[in-house]
């Protein structure tokens, strides 16, 4: 008997717990208010993120052997998610209808967290696929939670797209471990350049991660999904979910060949052009989204350039992003004009530091980023941020104009505080780990030129905003590829559907002949009965036999 | 002893099949008791023998029927992976149709037949020689005949009719095949692989079609795969048992053991077989995935579903790689615990709320969950995502192709998987988000029809969360594969 | 020994015997006589088994002075065969040919012919000598052809005229053979025969034994009595006609071309029988098809059956009868003779049964008559899986031996039409099958006592009780068997 594990059993305790949580609404008893587990199911990973994400471990009869590790920049990745989906999940808890569909809700929000945590814990290539399909696919649940016909379509978007990624990494991975005979995530990154089909590999992975990751064009159910799923769920999926195809886009592809410059070119197009596609939506939370995808191009971009401090950014965006989703939900929460100011408020400067406006932690985060990248790359963080201001500021113009939601008015405190704790994690987390990822001193930030190289472009875009406010923007619904592809799609299905009547009528063409062969058959052995025709055969039968009996002697 | 062990487990379905026939039709608990008893005993008997195959036993039992007609059962590592499937779903099954049928008429007929059809499948598994593997092969044929016509309505009976249009000339291809191999090679032992070498190339590939084609009618390859469906219109627990363990279980075993155990894989890759088999398993696979996805009723559905689902085995068979072979191999239990969770499922549907067709599984979830969960379960595994079984076989299919120079085949698992998502995902959709029509009724509440169903769905979970240990069916899977197989 | 003489006087002793008794002991002396057969085809089968062939020659005259009565292998297994069959027929009738049932004359005429035609069986069984074979033939087609005609109904004359024609001329086509064989060779003993100096005329004299034979055989193109007969016969009667009549025919076909004159069997003559016999199975099978009743379904289907015995020559005679193959081919029709026997006797009777409960044979009428009838209904089925050679059953066995050997020889195209002819009569049999099993609510069928109904089941539980149990029928067949080849393969 070989031993059941090896290592510490730490990592698994992180995953372990949010999946114990998910079983709660299966006691009917607890089903009802199943949500109140939500904002508890993150905490371990909390402690572990703080404690440094240390240990390792090696459980050989799981699955297929399970390998858990930490990859590197764990802890940032952890303790963002951790954070994201604690204060998500008190907002989900606050804000959400208790009853059976929060049972569900719960269970499968659950499932989303350990699959979330566990894309930034797997060492091996299996249990990385099972945690990815975690994330990918439970979370259609939080998408649809609502059952609205708009949720429903959106949901029915977004599985098609996670079903399709999940297809094609499972390709890329099958090749990637035929090549490197292991499991471990490292060998098979070593080994996917050399292998046979390794490009082909290479390409459905970055296709399947560009689908989670929001790279264009592979965006389409980012600003679909994030106005039809519930606050909370927006502010998960665009904080910490896309986050796992960044992840796997780290883990997995080599950037040293041809493949990083593309990832940068599709990055820095997502960057620039889903920003501006942005102001044409009119839901806050559409805007967002695109605001997402802009952001993860940009982080895409520096995953190309092979910077190392993706994780740092991602930490930073994580948190400000997930803030911005829950100030949509604290606005409309927000019962008094003061409520709306606060919570307005703390928008702003979340998204002010989106931006990377001078000194607050965004600005951190793109110093830090365009450390050891090429010039180039570099201007375009800096012009990233003119996009950005754009962007976000047309985000707060449609917030102003979101209606209010009268009954979550109550927990309006509640929501703020936890949206508030949220941003000003944001703002401050950075600066607290600057010292220890960049390994620059603590007042690099605050030279002169750097805040300056931040300040203009952001100016820059205020006025931009200006400019835009009082204009007629075009409108268009979320999605914009998206409508092409419906049409082609519906055309597709129908044309499949109709073939079986013809082949049926042919069939019974064929039994009809076949019968009418059958009866004729009865007639012909009649003939055989009349006495001189077998008298004739007898006759003949006999002297044939003698005749080919005599033949051979 | 050694002996008299694969008789007795034959011997363990063969006797409540024998017995049944000649009771009264309402000694209900008597049957149910008799029938429960020997798949009690079979298991036993089953757990007992894994332990001693894994230290390297085997069992052994001949009879001489005429010069050349040699039955030999025996017991090695790949029969037990195939009677342990069979067994264990044959009690789940036994469970699930006393519940389903309560106290209807014709019962004894009906699980007569049904011990029958185990105790067949259970005897094609022992098989250790050709000529007993066809013998047995038939008598499955036809102790399935009464089963699917067992309502006896036109849809069953012309389900009947179509289900022995193919079988039997699918038997004669079969017939043939053996008896123009044993012909010059004489009476072929599984344990002894024949000499190949005095018959031509062209011979042999020939035979190897017509082996294919016997063994493919049950396997369902396409274009062989007509019956399936319309055997649909059989009793649920009959289709559950049909098409996870016994009739398309049994061709693709006898896939199986006719590419490693006749033929062997390297003849198999000499003569060129193995890839246009593989290519033929593979638009199965894709084909019966398209035609599920045109289906309307939930059974059909399935039925194409296992069309497609069956042919994993076949292409792991076929492409003749290790890895590829523990994938098939695997498949061979995991498709069986997927399957039949959802054919229990599909009948719970039926029977307690009489919902046939896809429409009206909306908003069942919150009605039936735990049902609902058991077919979401069954249903995902199905797709083939981590963790469940099916994703275990696929992945090692993926990585079996890889070795054996064919990496279209990952084209065609990810199509299947695409197509799997197509045709599965509408239903849990339909399950869990779509609100239900007004006049649905149905609950699941019969412990008797949910449990089996349970135990599989959690089986399916089971097998593949624990894939990687010795005892899961991937262990046995691998351990057939580096024994008897290896290099 | 004494089994030998048994088996043959037995019956014929019984058939005068029954003459003079009323009814109820008629019955019983049949019966009781059946056994004793039955318990001296065992011994003789058993004798056999220990001694090899037994050898009886009539007031101790040696051919070609005396008449020997010599039992091989082949024939203690037919008597056997025989002998049970005759006890099934002769339970069974003992329901169905009764007074009431059948009217007076019927079930007078039964026993007597009944008990004739089996003494004819065993002495055609056991016979070496070309005459007496003749004798035993004519007095089994005479038997036959009475029992056809038993009813008395117009149909049934007409039908027993139509048989006795097709009797008479093969018995005077075989008749002239004879004399012109003894006319050349001066015996008719078949052991001396095969040591004989050819002659000029013994390519006729083959010849016209053999289109004889073929007629009574009922072989395409001469069947065309056997269906008609069996519509018209009662269903203890058909039994006889299509398990066993035929195959005392086909057995002295076997005695000619394998023992009397082997030399003779060129490879067109054994060819063209293998033809006829090929397009018997598949014409009787297209035939079988398309009936409407289940007495001529199964008709049919022995017209169809008796092809494959023909598959023989080709195989195993002529030149082929010293290849390693010819035991296997060789022993394959005979244990096809067997199965069929027994299954085909198991299927009348179902029939029977049926017609009893319903009152007629139309397969409409039949629908969902298993309800009622399961015993009868299942026997049925059994008996089908003989006949379709699936296995566990004697018809897979004979197959599996004759299409082995057909490729040992590399003609496999027997084979082939081995593998189609089976199903074929998978798809005639079908039909009856799922009327029989068909979910009909107004079925008023009259009750059947049990005892009825298990004959045939065990008859049809024999048949497939032959291929489990095969090796020793097996060895049997071997024993003294024409031409010894290597054994097996």
């Amino acid at each position: 008997m070989t031993t059941l594990y090896s290592g510490s059993l730490l990592p698994l305790a992180v995953l372990v717990w949010p999946l114990l949580l998910g079983l709660v609404p299966a006691i009917p008893r607890w089903r009802n208010r199943a949500l109140l587990a939500l904002p508890l199911a993150p905490l371990p990973a909390l402690g572990y993120a703080l404690a440094g994400a240390p240990g390792a471990l090696f459980v050989p009869d799981l699955v297929l052997g399970v390998y858990l590790a930490p990859v590197p920049g764990a802890a940032l990745f952890l303790g963002m998610t951790a954070l994201v989906w604690i204060v998500a999940g008190m907002h989900a808890a606050l804000t959400l209808p208790p009853g059976p569909q929060a049972g569900i809700l719960t269970g499968f929000w659950c499932l989303t967290l350990a699959g979330n945590l566990g894309v930034f814990l797997a060492g091996d290539v299996v249990t990385f696929y099972l945690a990815f399909a975690a994330v990918s696919l439970a979370a259609w649940f939080l998408v649809v939670h609502e059952r609205t016909p708009q949720a429903l379509a959106a949901g029915k978007l977004y599985i098609t797209l996670a079903v399709l990624g999940e297809a094609a990494l499972l390709i890329g991975l099958m090749i990637g471990v035929a090549a490197a005979e292991d499991l471990q995530i490292a060998s098979v990154r070593d080994a996917l350049p050399d292998a046979p089909l390794g490009a082909f590999a290479i390409a459905a992975l970055v296709a399947g991660f560009g689908i989670k990751a929001g790279m264009v064009p592979l965006h389409l159910w980012l600003p679909v999904a994030h106005p039809a799923a519930p606050v909370p769920g927006s502010a998960v999926l665009s904080g910490a979910i896309v986050k796992a195809g960044l992840i796997g886009m780290i883990l997995f592809i080599p950037v040293a060949s041809g493949w990083g410059s593309a990832l940068i070119m599709a990055g820095l197009v997502g960057c620039f052009g889903a920003a501006l596609w942005g102001l044409t939506q009119r839901n806050p939370k559409a805007v967002l989204a695109y605001s997402t995808v802009s952001q993860m191009g940009l982080m895409l971009a520096l995953v190309g350039a092979g910077s190392g401090n993706v994780a740092y950014y991602a930490l930073h965006h994580g948190l400000a992003k997930a803030g911005l989703f829950l100030c949509v939900g604290a606005v409309a929460a927000a019962g008094t004009a003061r409520a709306r100011l606060l919570s307005m408020g703390v928008a702003g400067i979340v998204a002010l530091s989106v931006a990377g406006f001078p000194l607050s932690g965004g600005a951190l985060v793109k110093l830090a980023g365009k450390d050891g990248i090429a010039s180039g790359l570099a201007l375009g963080l800096t012009l990233s941020s003119i996009s950005t201001t754009l962007v976000l500021g047309w985000f707060m113009l449609r917030l102003a104009q979101q209606d209010a939601k009268p009954d979550h008015q109550p927990v309006w405190p509640h929501l703020f505080a936890g949206t508030a704790t949220l941003g000003a994690l944001a703002l401050v987390v950075p600066w607290a780990l600057w010292g220890n990822v960049t390994g620059f001193q603590g007042s690099y930030p605050l030279w002169p030129e750097h805040v300056l190289a931040a300040l203009w472009p952001i100016m820059l875009g205020l006025g931009a905003v200006l400019v835009v406010r009082g204009r007629a923007l075009p409108s268009h619904p979320p999605g914009d590829v998206l409508a092409l592809l419906e049409l082609l799609w519906v055309r597709e299905v129908q044309v499949l559907k109709d073939p079986s009547r013809l082949r049926q009528n042919a069939t019974k063409g064929h039994r009809r002949a076949a019968l009418r062969f059958l009866l004729r058959s009865r007639r012909a052995d009649k003939v055989l009965q009349s006495w001189p025709r077998a008298g004739f055969l007898l006759t003949a039968v006999a002297l044939a036999f003698a005749l080919l009996i005599g033949l051979a002697d | 002893m050694s002996a008299a062990l694969p008789v007795l487990i034959l011997l363990s379905s063969l006797i409540p099949a024998g017995v049944t026939f000649f009771l009264a039709q309402d000694s209900h608990r008597f049957r149910n008791m008799l029938n429960l008893g020997g798949a009690t005993l079979k298991l036993g008997l089953i757990i007992w023998m894994l332990r001693a195959v894994a230290d390297g036993a085997s069992y052994e039992a001949t009879l001489s029927l005429a010069p050349g007609l040699v039955m030999l059962l025996r017991v090695d590592a790949l029969a037990l992976l195939f009677i342990s499937l069979s067994a264990t779903l044959w009690f789940l099954t036994t469970i699930y149709a006393i519940a389903y049928f309560g106290t209807k008429a014709e019962l004894s007929r009906f699980f007569g037949f049904f011990s029958l059809c185990v105790a067949a499948t259970t005897g094609l598994a022992l098989s250790g020689s050709l000529i007993s593997f066809f013998i047995f092969f038939e008598l499955l044929t036809l102790s399935t005949w009464p089963l699917v016509a067992h309502k006896q309505d036109k849809p069953s009976l012309a389900a009947a009719r179509v289900y022995l249009a193919y079988a039997l000339p699918g038997s004669a291809a079969l017939l043939w095949a053996i008896i123009w191999l044993e012909s010059a090679t004489g009476p072929v032992l599984f344990t002894d692989p024949p000499d190949l070498s005095t018959l031509e190339p062209g011979a042999l590939r020939a035979i190897f079609v017509l082996f294919i084609i016997g063994v493919g009618v049950k396997a369902a390859i396409v274009p062989l795969h007509g019956w399936l469906p319309t055997a649909m219109a059989a009793p649920a627990p009959v289709s559950a048992l049909l098409h996870a363990v016994a009739v398309v279980k049994a061709g693709a075993f006898g896939v199986v053991r006719i590419i490693y155990d006749v033929f062997g894989a390297a003849n198999v890759v000499a003569l060129g077989v193995g890839l246009p088999l593989a290519a033929l398993a593979s638009v199965t696979i894709i084909w019966g995935s398209v035609r599920a996805l045109q289906q309307d009723e939930i059974k059909k559905r399935l039925a194409f579903s296992t069309v497609s689902q069956v042919s994993y085995i076949v292409l792991g068979a076929a492409l003749a790689s290790p890895l590829a072979m523990i994938g098939g191999l695997v498949h061979l239990i995991h498709q069986g615990l997927m399957k039949i969770t959802l054919f229990f499922c599909a009948g719970i549907y039926d029977e307690r709320a009489g919902i046939k067709t896809i429409a009206g599984l909306n908003g069942m979830g919150a009605r039936m969950p735990w049902t609902s969960a058991c077919f979401s379960i069954g249903a995902i595994g199905m797709i083939g995502l981590p963790p469940l079984a099916g994703f275990v076989s696929k992945f090692y299919l993926g990585l079996g192709a890889l070795e054996a120079g064919a990496p279209w085949v990952l084209g065609v698992l990810v199509a299947s998987t695409l197509l799997n998502a197509a045709y599965f995902l509408p239903l849990l959709y339909r399950l869990w988000f779509l609100p239900a029509a007004e006049d649905t009724t149905g609950d699941d509440r019969a412990p008797a029809l949910i449990g089996p169903a349970v135990v599989t769905a959690l089986a399916t979970f089971g097998v593949g969360m624990l894939a990687a240990s010795a005892i899961s069916p991937l262990g046995w899977a691998t351990l057939i594969v580096t024994r008897e197989y290896g290099p | 020994m004494t089994a030998l003489v048994v088996v043959v006087t037995l019956p014929l002793l019984a058939a005068l015997a029954v003459l003079v008794l009323p009814e109820r002991a008629r019955v019983k002396l049949a019966l009781g006589s059946v056994a004793l057969g039955v318990l001296a085809a065992l011994m003789l089968a058993r004798a056999v088994w220990q001694d090899g062939a037994v050898l009886l020659t009539l007031g101790g005259w040696a051919p070609p002075l005396g008449i020997a009565l010599r039992a091989d292998g082949l024939a203690a297994a037919l008597t056997l065969m025989s002998a049970l069959v005759m006890a099934a027929v002769a339970l069974a009738a003992r329901f169905e040919m009764r007074t009431r049932r059948v009217g007076a004359r019927a079930a007078f005429g039964f026993w007597p012919l009944m008990l004739l035609l089996w003494g004819a069986l065993n002495a055609v069984y056991v016979s070496r000598d070309l005459f007496n074979l003749y004798v035993g033939i004519e007095l089994l087609s005479l038997a036959a052809v009475a029992l056809v005609a038993l009813s008395g109904t117009a149909q049934a004359l007409a039908a027993a005229l139509r048989y006795m024609i097709f009797a008479l001329a093969g018995s005077l086509l075989y008749l002239a053979g004879v004399v012109l064989s003894y006319a050349a060779h001066g015996t008719l003993d078949i052991g001396l025969l095969g040591e004989r100096i050819p002659a000029h005329s013994d390519a006729l004299a083959l010849g016209l034994m053999t289109a004889g034979l073929l007629a009574k055989t009922a072989l395409f193109p001469f069947h065309v009595w056997l269906p008609t007969a069996h519509a018209a016969a009662p269903a203890p009667a058909s039994a006889l006609l299509s398990a066993l009549v035929p195959k005392a025919s086909f057995l002295i076909l076997i005695r000619l071309w394998f023992e009397a004159m082997p030399d003779l069997a060129s490879p067109p003559a054994i060819l063209m029988l293998a033809m006829l016999g090929a397009v018997a199975v598949i014409w009787g099978g297209i035939l079988a098809l398309v009936q409407k009743r289940l007495k001529l379904i199964v008709a049919y289907s022995t017209v169809a059956q008796l092809g494959y015995l023909f598959m023989v020559f080709p195989l195993a005679g002529g030149a082929g009868s010293a290849q390693p193959w010819s035991a296997g081919a060789w022993t394959g029709a005979m244990f096809h003779a067997l199965s069929h026997g027994l299954a085909k006797a198991a299927m009348f009777l179902a029939a029977g049964i049926c017609i009893a409960a319903v009152g007629s044979d139309r397969l409409g009428d039949l629908r969902g008559l298993a309800r009622q009838l399961p015993m009868t209904s299942f026997a049925f089925a059994l008996a089908a899986i003989t006949l379709m050679g699936l296995p566990p059953s004697g018809g897979f066995t004979a197959k599996y031996l004759l299409m082995t050997s057909s490729f040992a020889a590399g003609q496999w195209p027997w084979a082939l039409l081995l593998a189609g002819g089976g199903l074929l009569a998978a798809a005639y049999l079908y039909r009856p099958m799922a009327a029989l099993f068909a979910r009909e609510a107004r079925v008023t069928a009259r009750p059947i006592p049990r005892v009825w109904q298990a004959v045939p089941l065990a008859l049809a539980a024999l048949s497939i009780l032959l291929g489990v149990l095969s090796a020793t029928p097996f060895d049997l067949l071997q024993i003294a068997r024409p031409e010894p080849a290597a054994e097996g393969l």
